[in-house]
Order: C-alpha cells, then sequence, then structure tokens
C-alpha cells in the first residue's frame, strides 16, 4: 500500500516511507466495528429511517450519480445541479420506489443545486432543523451506499465553522483571449464553461461585459474579480459583423482549469464542482462524489443541510438549512407562480 | 468479505507482552475512563449522544491549543503541550534542530518557534514557541495522557490545518476509532490530509494519545505517532538532540555547514579576506577586515583551527564569533547554512 506523508512541505519523502511502515501485530479492529463499519452505524436507525424516506438516489440509466432530498410530498427535489446537467434522462428512487423521467425544472447556479420534479403523491419530505449552528463534535448522519430498496447510512461529526467557499482561482468566462485591433478576440473556448454553454465561440470578439466596455485582458480581469463564479454576467460580442447578447454563467477558475494539487492525488473520488459557495457547514463522512446531493441529518433525524461537494480526502460540504429552506421554498414559489401565469 | 477468526479484538492491550500490572488496570478501568470504549460497538442512541457529549466537552480546548506551523514552503500542524509554548508535532514538519519556523495560533496570531529534538525513526518532535502572547498569558496547552492506556476500538478524534491555515474555517476535527495499534504508530479511521501532519489525535477525554504522522491511499488508513514515543525520548528532545537516522529527518552531516568567508593569519585571530554573498556569514553582517577571535568560546589562532570547529560542525549549528572591528569587540551570532 501507498503511504505518504502529509506535509507539502515534504514532497520528496512522500513514497520512501512505504518501506518504514511497520509490520502491525494482529491487533487490527475488524472493519465490522471501524467508524464506517456495520456495527457501528446499526446505532444510526432513526436517522436512517429518514434517510431511507427522504433520500432520493439519483440514476443516469442505470449509474447512480447522486442523492436528493425529498423537500414536498407531491414529487419535488432538491440535488447536486452540476451532476445532473446535460444528463439526457434523469431516474429518480425514492424509499423503494422508481420514477421515470425526472425533471429538471430550476437551477441555482450559485449554490449548485438543482431541482427536480417526479411524478409521485405521497413522498415523505426532509423535516428542516431550526438551525445548523451545531458546534464541531455534533452527529451528522447521511445515506452511505444504497441498493435498489435500502438505503444506508454514514455518520461524522461537523467539523469545522461554517463559512463562505470562495471560487477557486476566482470566476472565469471560460475563454481563452487575445488582445487584437478588432478587440478582445476569442482564442479559445474552455469545455464545459459557461461561455461554452452560452454559445461563444472562437473569433467572437467581446464589445462589453456587464455594460462596460473592455478592451484589455487586464480590465476584464479587474472586473470579473468582483464578481462570484455561478452569477450570469451580460456579454455583447461582434461575431461574423453582427452584434449579439449573451449571458454567461461565470465559473470558477478551479473547476475548469483543474491544477491536481498533491492534496488531490491522495483525496480519491472530490467533487468536480467544489468551490464557489456562498456559506456551507462542513462534516468528515467521506462518501463518493456521487454521495453529494443527499440531505445531512442531525441525531432527531431533521435536515440541518444538504451535502454539497465532497472537497478532498478530509472535508465534504453541505448548504446549511437556513439557505436549504430558502432555496427549496423560493425555487418551489417560483415555479408555481410561472404554473399559473 | 471473509471475518477474521480471531477472538474479537477491542480489549487486547497496546502492547502484545504486558505486565499483569496492566491487566489488572483493564479489569479496574481508571476513574473518568470512556465507558462506551467498553463497548465493541455503541449500542443504543444514548451511546451515540455520550459520544457527541464528549467530543463537545473535550473539542473546544483542543482546538485552542492546535497549532499551525508554518515552514515558509508548506505547512503542518502541532500541539501545544505546556504553558510555556512546547508544541508537539511530526519531525517530517520539523525537519531539524534549531530551525526558525512560525506557529499560528487559532486566532492567526503567529509566533516565532524554534525546531528541538526530533526522532526521525519514529516521525517525533518538539518545537518550542519563543514569542510570547500579545496579551501576555500563558500558552493554552492540552494534557497529554501519560497513561497509555488507550486500546484497539477506542473513539478518538483528530485535530489538524488540513491542507493549510484557514482562519474562518478553522483546524478541522474528525472522529474514528483506533483501528491498528502497533509500539510505534497507531492507526485510526478518521481521514487525515497534506497540512495535518503533526496535529493532535486525542482521547475522549481531550487527552494527547498521538501526532499525525502520515496516511495510506484510502481515507481510512491514517497513522499517528502514539504519545509514548515522545516521553521515551523526551528529555533527549528536549536537549534538542536529533535522534536516530530514519527518514522522516535528513541528519545534517558533520563538516558540511556552510559559513561562506575565506580568511588569513593575523595578529590576535583571523582575518576575514572575503565573505561570500548571501551566505550565512553575510547576512549575519560579518565584513571584510573584521578580525575572528573566537569561536564558541574556542580561541582562533590559526586558519586551521577554525577548520576543525566547523569540520565537527553541521548545517543549521549555531555559532558564536567574538570579532574585532575597527577596535571594538563585538560578538555575532548566526546560525551555519547548508553548502
Amino acid at each position: 500500500m501507498k503511504r505518504s506523508n502529509l506535509s507539502s512541505a515534504s514532497v520528496s519523502l512522500a513514497f520512501a516511507v512505504a518501506l518504514a511502515v511497520p509490520a502491525f501485530a494482529q491487533q487490527s479492529l475488524e472493519t465490522n466495528f471501524r467508524t464506517t463499519g456495520d456495527a457501528v452505524l446499526a446505532a444510526f436507525v432513526p436517522q436512517r429511517q429518514v434517510i431511507q424516506k427522504s433520500s432520493a438516489v439519483i440514476y443516469d440509466g442505470r449509474k447512480e450519480i447522486a442523492y436528493g432530498t425529498v423537500i414536498s410530498a407531491d414529487g419535488y427535489l432538491l440535488t447536486k445541479a452540476s451532476v445532473v446537467e446535460g444528463v439526457g434522462k434523469i431516474d429518480v428512487r425514492v424509499d423503494k420506489e422508481s420514477f421515470k423521467d425526472a425533471k429538471v425544472v430550476m437551477t441555482d447556479p450559485r449554490w449548485d443545486v438543482a431541482l427536480l420534479k417526479i411524478e409521485a403523491t405521497d413522498l415523505t419530505p426532509v423535516v428542516f432543523a431550526p438551525d445548523s449552528k451545531l458546534p464541531r463534535g455534533t452527529w451528522v448522519v447521511v445515506n452511505g451506499v444504497t441498493s435498489r430498496t435500502n438505503r444506508r447510512v454514514m455518520a461524522g461529526i461537523i467539523s469545522a465553522d461554517a463559512r463562505e467557499i470562495p471560487a477557486e482561482g476566482g470566476a472565469v468566462l471560460g475563454v481563452t483571449l487575445k488582445e487584437t485591433k478588432k478587440g478582445l478576440t476569442v482564442e479559445e473556448v474552455s469545455k464545459d464553461s459557461g461561455a461554452e454553454k452560452a454559445g461563444m465561440k472562437k473569433g467572437d470578439i467581446l464589445i462589453t461585459i456587464a455594460g462596460k466596455p473592455l478592451k484589455e485582458i487586464a480590465a476584464l480581469g479587474k472586473l470579473l474579480a468582483k464578481m462570484k463564479s455561478g452569477t450570469d454576467v451580460k456579454v455583447t460580442l461582434l461575431r461574423d459583423g453582427k452584434q449579439s447578447e449573451l449571458d454567461v454563467k461565470l465559473s470558477a477558475r478551479g473547476d475548469l482549469f483543474r491544477v491536481v494539487s498533491r492534496n488531490d492525488m491522495m483525496s480519491g473520488d472530490f467533487s468536480n464542482r467544489r468551490s464557489g459557495f456562498p456559506r456551507v457547514i462542513q462534516h468528515d463522512v467521506l462518501g463518493a462524489s456521487i454521495t453529494m446531493g443527499g440531505p445531512v441529518l442531525d441525531l432527531e433525524g431533521r435536515a440541518v443541510g444538504m451535502n454539497i461537494a465532497r472537497a478532498n480526502r478530509a472535508e465534504t460540504y453541505a448548504i446549511p438549512v437556513e439557505e436549504l429552506r430558502e432555496l427549496a421554498e423560493g425555487m418551489v414559489k417560483q415555479v408555481a407562480a410561472t404554473a399559473t401565469q | 468479505m471473509r471475518k477474521p477468526k480471531s477472538k474479537p479484538s477491542s480489549s487486547v492491550p497496546i502492547r502484545a507482552i504486558r505486565g499483569s500490572l496492566f491487566l489488572f488496570s483493564l479489569l479496574a478501568p481508571i476513574a473518568g475512563a470512556f465507558p462506551v470504549n467498553e463497548k465493541k460497538a455503541p449500542e443504543s442512541p444514548g451511546d451515540i449522544k455520550a459520544i457527541q457529549s464528549a467530543l463537545l466537552a473535550a473539542i473546544p480546548k483542543a482546538q485552542t491549543a492546535t497549532v499551525c506551523i508554518d515552514l515558509g514552503d508548506g505547512s503542518g500542524s502541532g500541539v501545544i503541550v505546556s504553558e510555556d509554548g512546547l508544541v508537539m508535532t511530526a519531525a517530517h514538519v520539523s525537519t531539524g534542530v534549531g530551525k526558525d519556523v512560525t506557529v499560528i495560533m487559532a486566532d492567526g496570531t503567529k509566533l516565532k518557534a524554534e525546531t528541538r529534538g526530533l526522532d526521525s525513526e519514529t516521525d517525533a518532535a518538539l518545537i518550542q514557541i519563543i514569542e510570547k502572547l500579545p496579551d501576555g498569558k500563558p500558552y493554552p496547552f492540552v494534557e497529554i495522557n501519560k497513561l497509555d492506556d488507550t486500546k484497539l476500538g477506542d473513539w478518538v478524534f483528530s485535530l489538524g490545518h488540513s491542507g493549510g491555515f484557514d482562519k474562518a474555517r478553522g483546524a478541522v476535527s474528525r472522529i474514528g476509532r483506533l483501528v491498528r495499534v502497533a509500539n510505534t504508530t497507531l492507526q485510526t479511521d478518521g481521514a487525515l490530509i497534506g497540512g495535518d501532519s503533526g496535529g493532535p489525535l486525542f482521547d475522549m477525554e481531550g487527552r494527547l494519545i498521538g501526532i499525525h504522522s502520515r496516511v495510506g491511499a484510502v481515507v481510512g488508513v491514517n497513522m499517528h505517532v502514539p504519545v509514548k514515543v515522545f516521553t521515551d525520548n523526551w528529555e533527549r528532545m528536549l536537549k534538542s538532540e536529533f535522534i536516530g537516522e530514519g527518514q522522516f529527518a535528513e541528519k545534517p552531516e558533520k563538516g558540511k555547514g556552510f559559513l561562506g568567508l575565506a580568511t588569513k593569519s593575523a595578529e590576535g585571530g583571523i582575518e576575514v579576506t572575503k565573505v561570500g554573498k548571501k551566505s550565512p556569514a553575510a547576512k549575519a553582517g560579518i565584513k571584510e577586515g573584521d578580525l575572528l577571535r573566537t569561536l564558541n568560546g574556542e580561541k582562533l589562532d590559526s586558519r586551521e583551527k577554525l577548520q576543525s570547529i566547523l569540520a565537527e560542525l553541521a548545517a543549521g549549528d549555531k555559532l558564536a564569533l567574538e570579532i574585532t572591528r575597527d577596535g571594538k569587540d563585538e560578538t555575532v551570532k548566526l546560525k551555519l547554512g547548508k553548502r
């Protein structure tokens, strides 16, 4: 087994340690009794019942891609938006039941949350906890592995202070630009970027961004430094002599151009989008990245948040219940308003 | 998965061989021991709550004593274990003896510190904070569990400045159990990451039981140096000894220290004829024409004498030079660099 030192300052030692690991005697705790073992998790029965009913499993075909948080009896659920984006056909499983063709009704890119709708009538929505003011050491329970009929739990503790997670590397359009006589010309459009999704193309000339005329790359950098990833920015551009206007969603530089750090290398399966959240709570339940989107419960079985990013080997972020509740209520209200128009 | 046939091992003591005295102490648990540890797994919501209560009680104090060790080109963690600012950390964080490092307190206060001794084979090291807190108060510290009574299956928690210092986040806490126990290594299933190195592992009463050292490829494999390794070597480490020839720290080689000056014999000592740019000598302010009279108390009566003293010293070693410049006597202190 590879073992590595933890200090980023001693990279050279990282793999030499493999030879030095002492041979352990037979004093090893059986898997069953480890923190993620069945015998330990068996004590979380009441919370498992909530997970069973209110944590949805989201599928792309037969592949699990995320979990979801049931927020209404009539079929609304929240999940991690960047994971369901672009999936042709989303299927959902809640409790033992399967629901075909879930619709992405709305997304909130700032929080990376999508509102899904399935044809259901008697789901059990999560009960929101009054707040997420939980000190370090408070137990949280989430959806662990799942089978077709059974959700299992994983448990851990609140690990850190609630805070904003700024966009890694700041907010970017997702284009490489060149200063030419005509203006700022697009040289390259990054894959999966907001620019690509908005339809920006090589050769486009940027005229204004957020209403401001721009001629220099540095000026654009300054402007974007004040903006947040996940928000929309108005871009007017010139293509084949015609002017047009686009809404471009800003991405976090770190999500688009991943520079894999040493910590990332030891982190296994982390979320692709893991930065640029207005506020998160943090815990140490380290499920695979596909376990994001499910509710985070306290010992009372109430949702204190929703998992939004497995950040690395040791840190998982969740949207705090205060904001989650606002998102849930706001999105459903908006959908209802649109429907009655 | 096939389960091992061996007897459940949660009551096996730390070492394979133990005197009857220790077995007796197992039968008569010390007052205040954490009761859920006596069970193979939590059996009820009450047990789960008991773990939470213990964590909530222990973490705040543990957190104020957990520090970030800023090395300039990276960072690790450490924990203060005395009111006069002694810090336990990993040898691969301190990397040497007598080095200047910066300790960052939980509230972001940066303090000057100097590395003390280390054990390069087990990854243990001490650091002494040398700068006072701005309010002049004693440093916050945690108690070391000197009973060495931790055993397989015990509930534990880790703290550390994962990925570096982040004031808004604070030290990251993780829960786990002791899943493997050996003489110089504890293994837990509370996940660690770069930056946690040197950080503390606590029992449920908030007593220090280990220092984070290294990780395996999977999240559940995390290694710590048991406090016993520290207490066994305590006096030697306090005296700034570099113990062992292991791979967690590179032992400075004698005679490989770098001073960076050229000399010629002169009346009453040796005279500096040239000072290397950016050399330790230059940084200490030594100038061409200075007369070096003594080095660490020994009279410098020839260039050979200087060389013979330096041959016994290594990079990082401290020098005190008595010099004469423009007729005035001065003492210059410096540390040898790496050649």
